[in-house]
């Protein structure tokens, strides 16, 4: 009898575990994200988060853990239960970047990759009477005043500037990073001239380029960027091994049962390809760019490799 | 001029006028319950707008921003407990003109404040926004360090009778700033391997339990059993007597202008702006002992200095895509995902929209009037007459929600109730708290900024001085320091005839 009662306990219990497929979802998933509200990863995982919702069923409980550059969020997220009912949407800084610079408590193998969802490069940018233009132009001026420019980045070890430190190391360029506290700040001190050279996303800037105000030489993008016609992509400058993106992705803990995660990344991939999403993000600059599974996990370490080279000639 | 009557009328349309009433309400109420935030409101908000009419979706965002700044004055008047950050500056007059009886008349003027402040803000942002966002370019981290330090020199005013004791209160918090991770080298700093120490502290949950708990505290140590009938509590109306309104009229001139002026640089916010006012009122005032002690004119600063930043805080984020806080930094995602850009062409680009906002954020601010007087001195003051034995758990369990929904952690629970149990004792040995939350807020601003300005100036300290506005600025805050030594000199001399 106690056998047996043990015995079916156990076996519920099990049964609860491992919910079936079919079920799933059948209650509230809480997304969490690790960067407070309003910025670029906020609004872009708000969004997805609505269609998801809609393709999924169920509702989506959002919530933002921002502090250490993304790393407050990871460390608070990997403890989650790995039951598909708790979410990791990031970008790909606290990932791959932050463990470069800080002590932190989680490794790749933490999470569970699920799908990418969009991308877009960083941009070098300087006022209109900077004497270059061209991206060939912009990396001999830097190169013959070593130590002369500031640029602004988006904070230290930040993957803003690793992007622009990969580009640097490759000329044996030397220009001075300030970190800022964003994209947002970044600007307000170049438009200001207490910076001499703007590095970050290209949707902030975008406004002051189209008004002649600022001109881009570079992007971090191998390829060239449509919405800004004067940058050189890396690959027209030799330097298509040094590309660094910004991209978002959506994880969960380690150990995720991999029939819960390919339903996800499936439906992921829908959400993002929706035309709406698709609409969202090239109002930001960004684009749709889905890698799932095991091969998200691939380039989380190829990258994370890349990086650990960069900050160690930093000596960060 | 036509720019704005445009978009009045899509404004005054069935759809955008109720969202803002009801906003409004919603956000006296959020205000009013500390631990919730507006920025929390509004970003639960948002996303639901990406389907909506922008100009109903941006009320609301209105509505809930001004209406949660006049809110956070209710619990600070009522019970000594500021509903949000902004606020603390209003416990200072406005409880112990409560604790006189006087609770619906420091509740009038809060209110009044709040909207004039509220009122002027959006005039500036409708009349000058642009021109105002071109000198926000002129602050760079050396301006930046002088504003902080600036922030700081006030301090002076909030240390109370004995100066050592006010001083080490803003030291402690200038400590507590110092942890989490170091923006400028990425080092952890006093986060003994926790990692949820690595962002530092959070400003609310310290907040919360330093400034709610104790007040909590005292009510318990009453032991109030049956609460106040009816009849004790005086909240029949308290109009103003003749020349009370000529005699808030400066106040409320120069507190606007300073919330204005502070809203407008990106990082700075409503509490720096209060405090500001705050000190700004006392040092003009004939009688500055009687600040803190429950004059009216340090009520009327606070809350018209806090509600003057909510506008004004949008024009770097409306005119150059800069957003200064996190509601400005909503309200521009709000904007992009109506395919708008924010930045220097915005206004060309949707008239109806951006002029609509505007709009909004001087509407709502007018309703203050109406239904912050009501909601406030009807409902609101009538939780004064529950006994203490009801009042007491209540406030207690709605600080834990407010707390725990911030990060979704218990940890910040038990830093709440240590921050609580610390602003008991510091209290009980006559410890002021504001400088506490001063240090806070101003030590990463002041660190951050002077060694930013020194990596650009390449280590020389002397540029801290030799641009004009840092020149400026410095010369400021010398003067703020020496202004009521001064003062106090004066009236010496005045007392002892030589």
């Amino acid at each position: 009898m106690t056998i047996k009662a043990t015995f079916t306990g156990f076996a519920a219990a099990l049964a609860l575990a491992t919910p079936a497929l079919a079920d799933y979802p059948e209650r509230t998933i809480e997304l969490t994200i690790p960067a407070g509200a309003g910025g670029g990863t906020d609004t872009s995982a708000r969004k997805l988060a609505l269609l998801l919702e809609e393709k999924l069923g169920t509702s989506i409980a959002v919530l933002n853990v921002s502090g250490g550059g993304g790393s407050v969020g990871a460390s608070q997220f990997m403890q989650a239960a790995p039951d598909g009912y708790s979410l990791f949407a990031t970008w790909n800084s606290p990932l791959t970047t932050v463990p470069q610079v800080q002590d932190v408590a989680y490794s790749l193998d933490s999470f569970t990759p699920i799908a990418s969802t969009s991308e877009t490069a960083y941009t070098l940018c300087v006022k209109a009477d900077f004497p270059a233009t061209t991206g060939e132009e912009f990396l001999a001026e830097l190169d013959a005043n070593p130590g002369k420019y500031t640029y602004g980045n988006d904070g230290i070890g930040g993957t803003m500037q690793l992007a622009a430190e990969r580009i640097f190391q490759a000329k044996g360029i030397e220009a001075v990073a300030i970190p800022f506290g964003g994209a947002g700040e970044t600007l307000q001190n170049f438009l200001g001239g207490h910076v001499d050279i703007y590095g970050g996303s290209i949707s902030t800037v975008l406004p002051y380029v189209e008004s002649g105000e600022a001109k881009c030489p570079l992007v971090t993008s191998a390829a060239d960027v449509p919405a800004l016609e004067g940058a050189s992509g890396l690959a027209a400058l030799g330097l298509a091994d040094k590309e660094t993106l910004l991209w978002r992705a959506i994880l969960g803990p380690k150990g995720m049962d991999p029939a819960i995660v390919a339903k996800l990344a499936d439906t992921i991939e829908e959400a993002v390809n929706d035309p709406s999403y698709v609409e969202f993000l090239a109002t930001k600059g960004e684009v749709p760019n889905v890698v799932k599974g095991d091969a998200l996990g691939a380039r989380l370490h190829s990258e994370f490799d890349a990086l650990a080279e960069v900050s160690k000639g930093l000596g960060l | 001029m036509e720019f704005y009557t445009n978009a009045l009328t899509s404004v005054l349309a069935w759809g955008p006028l109720g969202a803002m009433i009801g906003a409004t309400l919603l956000g006296v109420l959020i205000g009013a319950l500390p631990g919730l935030n507006p920025v929390m409101a509004i970003a639960l908000l948002l996303p639901l707008t990406y389907s909506m009419d922008p100009l109903i979706a941006l009320g609301m965002v209105a509505g809930i921003y001004n209406g949660s700044m006049y809110g956070g004055a209710i619990p600070a008047i009522l019970l000594r407990i500021p509903g949000t950050p902004a606020s603390i500056a209003t416990t200072f007059d406005g409880f112990p003109m409560a604790d006189r009886g006087e609770a619906s008349k420091a509740l009038k003027i809060a209110c009044w404040s709040s909207a004039i402040g509220g009122i002027a803000s959006a005039i500036a942002l409708m009349t000058m926004g642009p021109l105002l966002a071109r000198l926000t370019l002129f602050f760079g981290p050396a301006e930046y360090f002088w504003i902080a330090i600036f922030g700081m020199a006030s301090v002076g005013v909030m240390v109370g009778s004995d100066p050592v004791k006010g001083i080490m209160a803003a030291v402690l918090g200038l400590l507590i700033g110092t942890m989490g991770i170091d923006n400028l080298s990425g080092q952890a700093r006093f986060t003994f391997g926790q990692t949820w120490l690595l962002g530092g502290l959070d400003l609310v949950v310290v907040l919360v339990g330093l400034y709610a708990l104790p007040p909590v505290l005292q009510l318990a140590e009453k032991r109030d059993l049956v609460g106040l009938s009816s009849g004790q509590l005086k909240l029949k109306s308290a109009p103003f007597e003749k020349g009370e309104i000529r005699g808030l009229i400066p106040t409320w001139l120069r507190s606007s202008g300073i919330g204005i002026l502070v809203g407008i640089l990106p990082g700075a916010g409503g509490n720096i702006a209060a405090f500001l006012s705050y000190n700004a009122a006392r040092n003009a005032s004939d009688d500055p002992a009687s600040f803190g002690k429950g004059n009216p004119q340090g009520v009327a600063a606070a809350e018209c200095g806090n509600n003057a930043d909510n506008a004004a805080s949008m024009i770097p984020a409306l005119s150059l895509g800069i957003p200064g806080n996190v509601v400005a930094a909503l309200v521009l995602s709000a904007l992009t995902i109506h395919g708008l850009q924010p930045g220097p062409q915005l206004f060309h680009q949707n008239p109806i929209l951006v002029g609509g906002f505007m709009m909004e954020m001087l509407i709502t601010s007018v309703l203050i009037f109406a239904l912050g007087g009501m909601v406030a001195t009807r409902v609101f003051a009538q939780f004064q007459r529950l006994p203490g034995v009801l009042l007491v758990p209540s406030i207690l369990i709605l600080m834990c929600v407010g707390v725990y929904v911030i990060n979704g952690r218990m940890v910040d629970l038990w830093v709440m109730l240590a921050a609580g149990l610390a602003g008991y004792f510091l209290e009980k040995v006559n410890v002021p708290l504001a400088p506490v939350i001063l240090g806070m807020i101003l030590g990463p601003m002041a660190e951050q900024s002077v060694r930013r300005a020194l990596l650009i100036s390449r280590g020389d300290a002397t540029e801290l001085l030799t641009r004009p506005l840092s020149a400026a600025l410095a010369v400021m805050t010398l003067l703020v320091i020496l202004w009521p030594i001064a003062k106090s000199l004066q009236r010496r001399r005045k007392a002892k005839p030589v």
